[in-house]
């Protein structure tokens, strides 16, 4: 029972390295083997989840090794969001099967699913550490592997993004490094409680404050936070349908769950105030709100579309976070739970359209919600709660966010928020507006048909979990606010 | 008092409305489930009627979410006298539609987003907090968007952007309001008499107000936030009829209230003194918008002011904070809303049986459609507000609420208000009964009796809500509960 810990990460990572020798003679093999491996995930973080309502946030020492000596793991409300992480991916895991068949190569196939377990193992290794060191090669794990999926449907347009996201994700792999490197030099520790017990007695300040700003600015490139966020829509927009689900939902939330971790190393020190800092994010978010919004209306293509709504709803997370009331701070971590299951409904929905009329621009695809009624009403369901309309699971970010706001005594800051809100929904419209009220301008569309199961039933699945996620939101929000309390106490 | 009835009531359209989707293709099921919906939710409604009148308050709370502000319900008078016209027109709008709309496209979905416009009614009705009042606000407002489209025309798709650009900007305002709320009281419950009564003085509060009342305001068309009605006219007349009379306007006046008595208070609101704004800005609305009624030439744009300029009767009655004047208000909403559907329904059915919707094209409709027509001059004498008919009762309400509150000047703007309702209602009166019929096709007769019963069947509620004043168990009484228990400003007249 205690050694389930590691499991969770690991599991999924030995099971990645195994697809292709599962998958050498049986290619088909390979969907149900990560299938298996993804249901393996989701069990054992769900009992993680139990264990940790149950007795509390507890720890594994990796090999034996005491916690300031050797690597520990550590399961607290933070880390409950593996089992978010887990849900989802799962989700895209068996949705990937007939995509998979449609958009990759046969030779590839068993790679694409070993690199899709890959990245899975390092999400949940990245949300359950304890030490600085290990989060970065989870980090790392997560980040190549992305890469390398963005690439994997082909074509030159998805091997230039992947490109572009290659270059942003490998200077801000290295400004993390570089500042773990820091810290690691100026305490001789690596575990995080260590680290930040050990910063007290440290005189070097420009260092210290180097290493702030490295960690900053690199987290803030993987949460492709304005103005840092230029890699993200092109990749991805051009990646295949499921990899465009996992990338938006959870990679880029890898930056803002590194964040919540890092900045409570540095709340102890007595002459460094992160005051400025978070002002500095709770501005940068508000921005990344209202220009991630404009942005996405200028957009014809769903994709796009959806990939600039990511970068303004991680504005909507990093504001909550700079303003560092506990409402606030409650909100952007219930919001990064809540925008992974919105998001990852938006684009399997939008993959499911496009495997099946191979358009993907509004104007093409007008009427398709009547070929495709429950992929539609799941897209519908999942645009209401992009919005946040009350009471699916957009809303709470946004309430708490908003609450905080004014707790903080910035009005201005709600009212960015809820104008950025509104932006979005004038957009959304549209799409509701191609589905359901428009007359079909290509003929295809009315031989259209419905998704297959194996695609419907997952994004159904996350669609029910939006609006679930937000009647039986106060399980998530508890945990948050537990979370938050380490992040907003000493703001 | 828990009550299952309570949730039940919403569950019972918002059932009917997704059943309708997936069952509703052949025309006979969909009638049947429609109306039988219609009559079971308003008979279930009836059977919380003896309980409101005594000042019981029936609950429900749904989900708690997030922690501490639940989605809940619950029933006191002034929701309940809500629900029971939204319920009773219902009835009458449904049948009506059923024969209006037979040879149109799209019924399944015209008929799937009627019921859940009204299941959204009811959850606004029941609301026991202002985040469910704003949950169905908003649902409301999204049911609504596919009727006001319904031609797909690019004139219908204009209108709807206009409307949802309109009432999601409100939206935004009241979530705004609503957090504000919740800021600086800590609670967002109903039932209080007053949640902000502990927050006087906070330098928030002005943008509280602010942000409620725009917000409602939107829905409730009060100037200059009513851009959307009249554009919204493209509408198929029973859409139009349930927008104006039960669902979405009155959702806006019914929230003005609920900010009014539940989320200041009367007390505060009256020591605040931003009522008086609000009070001005309805008097202005009144008249305005009986001046643009009497410029237009179309008989359904004509209405969409006269309903511009008869909400802001309920929005002075709130605003003058008195007894008398909060019973004017509440009373309106049954009376402006039977009264206006009628002349929906007249519209719709002289549109349908000689194709003729402009004002001067009426003349001697009354010698072929006489049943019609006689519907049609009741609404009008009750707009002028003629004794006997349920709009005298308001303007007398009204004034005496204006008195109450050393406002003088609102007996003259009653008035000034009923002569030119008279100077827009009786030249069209006259012109149907006493001038003769030019170039009518043969053979156009009396509207179909689906069009005739509903439309009769209201106007005849009209002239009860006129005289029934003193018979318990009618609106009028209800009214009387809701101020005595409600509003908090001490018992009736």
């Amino acid at each position: 029972m205690q050694h389930l810990l590691p499991l969770a990460a690991v599991l999924p990572l030995v099971a990645g390295a195994l697809v292709p020798a599962v998958a050498w003679r049986r290619p088909d093999r390979a969907w149900g083997w990560a299938v298996a491996a993804g249901s393996g995930t989701l069990v054992v973080t769900a009992l993680l989840t139990l264990r940790l309502l149950r007795t509390g946030p507890f720890s594994y020492p990796l090999g034996g090794w005491a916690p300031p000596w050797g690597i520990e793991l550590r399961f607290d409300a933070l880390s409950a969001l593996s089992l978010g992480i887990a849900m989802i991916y799962l989700a895209v895991l068996v949705f990937s099967r007939r995509y998979a068949q449609s958009a990759v190569a046969p030779q590839r196939r068993a790679w694409f699913y070993s690199l899709l377990l890959v990245n899975l193992g390092g999400l949940v290794g990245f949300a359950c550490t304890a030490d600085l060191f290990n989060m970065f090669v989870c980090m790392e794990l997560v980040s190549v592997s992305s890469y390398a999926l963005v690439a994997a449907g082909g074509g030159r347009i998805a091997a230039l993004a992947a490109f572009k996201y290659l270059v942003a994700g490998a200077v801000s792999s290295m400004l993390v490094l570089f500042s773990v490197g820091i810290l690691h030099a100026l305490t001789g520790s690596l575990n995080m409680a260590d680290v930040a017990v050990r910063l007290a007695d440290v005189e070097a300040r420009g260092p210290v404050l180097l290493a702030v700003g490295a960690l900053t600015v690199g987290f803030m490139v993987k949460a492709a936070l304005f103005p840092l966020h230029l890699w993200l829509p092109d990749a991805h927009a051009s990646a295949p349908g499921p990899v465009s689900a996992v990338l938006s939902a959870l990679v880029v939330k890898l930056g803002v769950i590194g964040l919540v971790r890092v900045l409570p190393l540095f709340t102890g020190l007595e002459w460094l105030s992160l005051a400025p800092l978070q002002e500095a994010l709770a501005w940068l978010g508000a921005i990344a709100i209202v220009t991630g919004a404009l942005a996405a209306l200028l957009q014809e293509d769903i994709k796009l579309m959806l990939a600039y709504s990511t970068v303004s709803n991680v504005g909507y997370i990093v504001l909550g976070i700079g303003l560092a009331t506990p409402p606030a701070v409650t909100g952007g971590l219930v919001h990064v739970l809540n925008h992974g299951l919105i998001k990852a409904t938006l684009f399997l929905a939008a993959g499911a359209i496009i495997y099946r009329t191979g358009y993907r621009t509004l104007r093409d695809l007008r009427g398709v919600g009547r070929m495709m009624p429950w992929t539609s009403v799941a897209l519908s369901l999942g645009v209401l709660s992009i919005v946040g309309l009350p009471p699916t699971a957009g809303f709470l970010g946004k309430w708490y966010i908003a609450l905080g706001a004014f707790e903080a005594g910035r009005p201005g800051f709600a009212i960015a928020l809820l104008a950025g809100a509104l932006l979005i929904f004038v957009y959304y419209l549209r799409i509701l507006n191609a589905l359901y009220f428009r007359a079909p301008l290509r003929e295809e569309m009315l031989a259209v048909r419905e998704a297959p199961v194996s695609m419907l039933l997952p994004v159904l699945a996350l669609a029910l979990l939006c609006l679930l996620g937000g009647l039986f939101g106060s399980g998530p929000v508890a945990l948050a606010a537990r979370a938050a309390a380490a992040l907003a106490g000493g703001g | 008092m828990l009550d299952f009835r309570v949730v039940l009531a919403p569950a019972i359209s918002l059932a009917c409305g997704l059943l309708v989707f997936v069952l509703g293709r052949h025309d006979g099921w969909r009638a049947t489930l429609t109306l039988s919906a219609a009559l079971i939710k308003l008979l279930l409604i009836l059977t919380l009627l003896p309980g409101s009148l005594e000042g019981v308050v029936y609950g429900y709370r749904a989900f708690d979410f997030p922690p501490g502000v639940g989605i809940a319900f619950r029933v006191d008078a002034l929701g309940m006298f809500f629900a029971l016209v939204s319920s009773t027109l219902w009835v009458l709008a449904t049948v009506y539609a059923i024969g209006y709309m037979r040879e149109q496209h799209e019924r399944v979905r015209f008929f799937g987003f009627f019921a859940l416009c009204v299941s959204t009614t009811v959850g606004i009705a029941f609301a026991a907090n202002l985040l469910t009042l704003l949950l169905f606000y908003e649902l409301l407002t999204i049911c609504t968007y596919p009727l006001v489209i319904h031609d797909e025309t690019p004139a219908a798709l204009r209108a709807g952007r206009k409307y949802l650009a309109y009432t999601l900007c409100g939206g935004a305002l009241i979530l705004l309001g609503t957090v504000l709320v919740q800021h600086l009281a800590g609670s967002l419950d109903f039932g209080t008499g007053g949640l902000l009564r502990a927050a006087a003085g906070q330098p928030l509060l002005p943008l509280t107000f602010i942000a409620l009342v725009a917000g409602f305001g939107v829905k409730a068309c009060l100037m200059p936030l009513h851009g959307w009605l009249p554009t919204a006219m493209v509408a198929p007349t029973p859409v139009s009829a349930l927008l104006h009379a039960v669902a979405v306007v009155k959702a806006g006046v019914f929230g003005l209230l609920r900010v009014t008595y539940d989320v200041f208070g009367v007390e505060l609101l009256a020591g605040l003194g931003y009522m008086s704004w609000v009070a001005a800005l309805a008097a202005f609305t009144i008249l305005a918008g009986s001046f643009a009624a009497l410029a237009q030439v179309n008989l359904k744009r004509r209405l969409a002011w006269s309903t511009i300029s008869q909400l802001s009767y309920i929005v002075l009655g709130a605003a003058l904070l008195t007894p008398l004047a909060a019973m004017a208000a509440i009373v309106h909403i049954a009376n402006q809303a039977f009264a206006k559907i009628t002349m929906f329904f007249v519209a719709g059915a002289i549109e349908r049986g000689t194709g003729r919707t402009e004002l001067h094209e009426l003349a001697g409709l009354g010698r072929v459609m006489p049943w019609t027509m006689a519907a049609f001059t009741v609404a009008a004498l009750s707009f002028i507000g003629v004794p006997l008919f349920a709009g005298f009762i308001t303007k007398w309400y009204l004034s005496l609420g204006g008195l109450q509150a050393h406002a003088g000047w609102v007996v003259l703007l009653m008035l000034a208000s009923a002569l030119l309702n008279a100077a827009y209602w009786l030249p069209v009166v006259y012109r149907a009964w006493f001038r003769p019929p030019r170039g009518l096709a043969e053979g156009v007769k009396e509207a179909p009796l689906l069009l005739l019963v509903p439309m009769l069947v209201s106007a005849a509620y009209v002239v009860l809500l006129g005289i029934s004043t003193r018979v318990p168990g009618m609106p009028f009484s209800l009214a009387e509960a809701a101020v005595h228990y409600v509003t908090g400003i001490g018992a009736g007249p």
